[in-house]
């Protein structure tokens, strides 16, 4: 730690511009994540389930009865659809143009997210791999988690701005930093 | 106003994710009832006090219909179930 991180002006960030160094506490915003809507036909909702999370390199994120966020870093949503397109009663739809990505890790990243998500995040209720529609920050949008210190937010494109700009706030204590990431 | 309402598919959650369409009871009048059976499903309403159940929107969750079982006196819930399965209970009663 630095000598401005501990005695740090109160207009620190403001005068000089707020640091880019990966902090502990971190958000990370995907550059171009791959992100798709997929809804199950009636009758078909565990098998179209079961397909979703055999997908190498994505992951579905739940966001209600038969319906399903699958996101990828990795690969382009073109080749994802052409990956879904096999699973019987699966309507599929790109949403990576109208969805935003956001990575918040680290030790305080629990008690940054208690402050705008009013789900209960703690590992016994909300186990590694478990996602949920919630309230982020005011705004409708995915919460996941992806670590024991990391959690992966899906908002979208519209609000993403507000979104971001809260997390920040919120984490501001705690020294939250922010990137993108490829 | 009962501010936690656990929701069936997404856990418990704060009242500001819902919002609140209205009574869940009356039944919807078949195509041809008369008039008057319509004027009462559309318009006319009990506001009681206490135990009734009530439409919920589950906006910023699953935004899935519920139906919330609640006292509007006590703040108490008793029950929280899919629109859908309380119509399907309905109908095989
Ligand atoms: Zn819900």
């Amino acid at each position: 730690m630095s000598f401005h991180d501990l005695y740090r002006h109160v207009l620190e960030d403001l005068v000089t511009g707020f640091s880019t160094d990966r902090n502990a506490n971190h958000l990370a915003v995907a550059r171009r994540p791959a992100i798709l809507s997929v809804l199950a036909a009636a009758g078909q909702e565990t098998s179209v389930a079961e397909a979703l999370h055999a997908v190498e390199n994505a992951a579905p994120r739940f966001c209600g009865p038969s319906e399903w966020l699958l996101v990828s870093r990795t690969l382009s949503a073109e080749h994802l659809a052409d990956a879904l397109f096999d699973i019987r009663g699966a309507l599929v739809v790109d949403q990576s143009e109208g969805k935003v990505l956001l990575s918040i890790s680290g030790p305080a990243v629990r008690t940054v997210l208690a402050k705008c998500v009013a789900v209960d995040l703690h590992p016994e209720a909300f186990a590694m791999g478990q996602s949920a529609n919630a309230l982020i920050c005011h705004l409708p949008g995915n919460i996941a988690r992806t670590g024991d210190d990391e959690f992966e937010i899906v908002t979208p494109r519209s609000f993403a701005v507000s979104v971001f700009e809260e997390l920040l706030e919120m984490g501001r204590e705690h020294g939250l930093t922010r990137n993108f990431t490829e | 106003m009962a501010s936690l309402i656990t929701c069936p598919h997404c856990g418990t959650r704060p009242k500001e994710e819902f919002s609140i369409r209205g009574a869940a009871g009356p039944e919807r009048p078949s195509p041809t009832a008369r008039d008057e059976d319509w004027h009462r499903y559309v318009y006319v309403r009990d506001n009681p006090k206490g135990r009734y159940q009530e439409h919920w929107h589950h906006v910023a969750g699953c935004r899935r219909w519920l139906v919330v079982d609640r006292d509007n006196l006590s703040h108490e819930v008793f029950g929280v179930t899919d629109a859908a399965e309380f119509e399907r209970a309905r109908v095989a009663k």
